[in-house]
């Protein structure tokens, strides 16, 4: 169905763009102002210790020696030591240890965006101009335009302050150590795996608001694309010649129609996993939660270069990824595109 | 404040010629967006907002609210009669700084989406014009621009800029995030314009590269840079808040939503000091909702299949 052809040429050209964005953090980060040397050695160091660092950094090669040095070091996923936020900690380690607290949120967002965002749409386009439409409608474009740093401080007023019925920041109860149970990095999965039901219910529970807040936008953007794209799709002959044969409305729609109006939605659940990763930093920032997106803001904030250069790279090479993942979707739905 | 809206929306329309408004309201266009009721809301919240910054500009005194008023209102006052959004920890009441954060919004969204569009359209139509190589360079440089979630982005650039450009920095970055999709979208528009004989046409009548461009691609490009112009309105004011929000855009007592939100999320949250947040949220949700409905409002006038193209 689907040619290894196909997706080996889609990993190839990836290798540009991979290039293409090591380069252009590198650029970032020497356009930057501030000297990392002077950074970690700290303000009132002797100019003697600074430029043992310098040296040490390897800030005196020349600026080509140094990017082919980045590049390699990149392709394997190395950016050196923290310089800040956690010393002697290689960068790669931070990541590790963060990445799965972002990729949580992320997924739950996306989950609920998906599960809840798809059939809003269909339900939208098959009851057209009717009351339900509109409201969808309106209520999607309200969920488009609220800024997750609205929403999110007013969900916890809300249910924190007022019902007093959630947890507002945080992603387990201080009480328990999940670093005890690691497996995944997961909360949610490492105390199911853990068999620690009390653990598992305080995890879900801090979940509830941050993942609600990242999924309603998401939900707007995919329940948007559904209903236009299906609206779409049920005008074409193929669906009138389906109803002709005598086959019922809900199987033409949901057989016939609802696998070509996908097309669409899926880039958009895809490039919407960039927002998503865009709104775990507004997220994590609200609600409290140590991600790579607070870690990248205090990493900016602070200069602790290794660190923005690590999480930026991922960041991109994670959303490149997955839009690598909607092509080959997009070719396994419609094998016309391979051509 | 209902004086000033008036002699506004008369100025604006009293100064139009008679011939143009009666061409611009003929265009099919026009009069589907105008029956159009949500894209009408569109319309009304914009106006309204644009009233409120230039009033804000015009009438409230920068100083006044910038600076702590502490001594002279009182704390962290409740929404009251007389301080209608209540005052913050600095005793400055929020309604003035909240007209005032309009003004900002505006202002860096315009600039923010008048440069990326300026530089996107540019580039795009010279990728579609020249092909090959240019077409090349210049797209695939987009592509890697494209491969960083926007926000993300954002926050990389911003570090370049120094710290004392305030929310221009944020506007420098957010118009190098937005100009690859101007390009890739103004790319496909004129690559279909160029096709048709009249380019050649004028092309054989010895017209110069900049003419064909300016005169005969870029007017017949216009309607999809309008739309996409219009809804990424509300996502450059929701970037720059965002910006803000986080602390890397405007300085520290600048009354911008973004800065206001960050204060009533750190310090007015667990004090159950609901105002700081809640106003200037609204003012910019509101805002954003506007210019979605007129953006929506347009893709749909100009033609629905387009919906995909500006996406």
């Amino acid at each position: 169905m689907i040619s290894s052809r196909f997706v080996l040429k889609r990993l190839l050209l990836l290798v540009p763009v991979l290039v293409g964005v090591a380069s252009l953090v590198f650029s970032i980060l020497h356009l930057s102002p501030g000297d990392p040397a002077l950074t970690i050695a700290g303000e009132r160091a002797s100019e003697e210790f600074v430029k043992q660092v310098e040296e040490s950094l390897g800030l005196n090669d020349p600026i080509w020696v140094q990017y082919g040095r980045f590049i390699a070091d990149a392709a394997q996923f190395q950016f050196g030591e923290s310089f800040i936020i956690q010393r002697n900690t290689t960068v790669r380690e931070v990541l590790v240890n963060k990445l799965p607290v972002t990729l949580e949120l992320a997924i739950y967002g996306q989950l609920i965006g998906v599960f809840l965002g798809i059939p809003l749409g269909i339900l939208s386009a098959v009851k057209q101009d009717s009351i339900t439409d509109h409201l969808t409608r309106i209520g999607a474009l309200a969920g488009i335009s609220v800024p997750i740093f609205w929403s999110g401080p007013l969900l916890i007023l809300l249910f924190a302050q007022v019902l007093g019925v959630l947890p507002t920041s945080g992603r387990i109860s201080v009480l328990y150590n999940v670093e005890a149970i690691r497996v995944t990095g997961l909360v949610t999965v490492d105390t199911l795996i853990a068999g620690e039901w009390d653990m598992f219910v305080s995890a879900v529970r801090h979940m509830i608001l941050p993942a609600s807040v990242i999924g309603v936008y998401s939900m707007a953007l995919i329940s948007r694309m559904m209903r236009s794209s299906m609206l779409e799709v049920i005008r074409q002959d193929y669906i009138r010649t389906a109803r002709a044969k005598g086959q019922g409305a809900k199987i033409t729609v949901l057989k016939h129609g609802f696998r070509n109006a996908m097309i669409p939605v899926i880039t958009v659940i895809g490039i919407q996993f960039g927002g998503l990763l865009g709104g775990a930093v507004l997220t994590e920032t609200v609600f409290a939660i140590g991600g790579i997106g607070t870690l990248l803001v205090e990493a900016i904030k602070v200069g602790d270069y290794p660190i923005v250069q690590g999480t930026v790279l991922t960041f991109a090479f994670l959303f490149t990824l997955v839009n690598l993942g909607v092509d080959i979707t997009y070719s396994i739905l419609d094998p016309r595109i391979e051509q | 404040m209902s004086t000033e809206t008036k002699t506004t929306t008369e100025t604006t329309t009293g100064t139009g010629e008679r011939g143009l408004i009666d061409r611009v309201t003929a265009s099919p266009f026009v009069s589907k967006l105008l029956s159009n009721r949500l894209a009408l809301a569109g319309i009304a919240i914009i106006v309204t907002m644009v009233v409120v910054a230039i009033y804000a500009r015009l009438f409230v005194s920068l100083d006044a609210i910038t600076q702590s008023q502490l001594g002279t209102n009182p704390n962290r006052a409740a929404p009251s009669l007389e301080y209608l959004f209540g005052t913050d920890g600095q005793a400055r009441s929020l309604l003035p700084r909240v007209a005032y954060g309009a003004w900002y919004a505006m202002l860096f969204g315009t600039v923010t989406v008048a440069a990326s569009t300026t530089l996107g359209v540019g580039l795009g139509i010279i990728a579609a014009y020249y092909g090959d190589v240019t077409d090349n360079v210049i797209m695939r440089t987009m592509d890697v621009l494209l491969a960083f979630p926007s926000l993300l982005l954002a926050l990389a650039l911003v570090a370049i800029f120094p710290d004392d450009l305030g929310l221009w920095r944020a506007v420098a970055a957010l118009t190098l995030v937005y100009t690859p999709r101007f390009a890739r979208v103004v790319r496909g528009a004129a690559l279909t314009v160029l096709e048709n004989e009249y380019i050649d046409a004028t092309i054989a009548l010895g017209a110069t590269d900049p003419r064909v461009l300016v005169r005969h691609v870029l007017p017949n490009c216009l309607a999809p840079i309008t739309v996409q112009s219009t809804l990424n309105f509300g996502l450059a004011i929701i970037d720059l808040a965002a910006l803000s929000f986080l602390g890397f855009g405007a300085a520290a007592g600048t009354p911008s939503w973004g800065l206001m939100l960050s204060n009533g999320v750190s310090q007015g949250l667990l004090t159950g000091v609901w105002w700081w947040s809640f106003f200037p949220g609204f003012f910019l949700a509101l805002t954003v909702l506007g210019f979605n409905l007129l953006g929506d409002g347009m893709r749909d006038a100009l033609d629905p299949r387009m919906r995909e193209a500006v996406d």
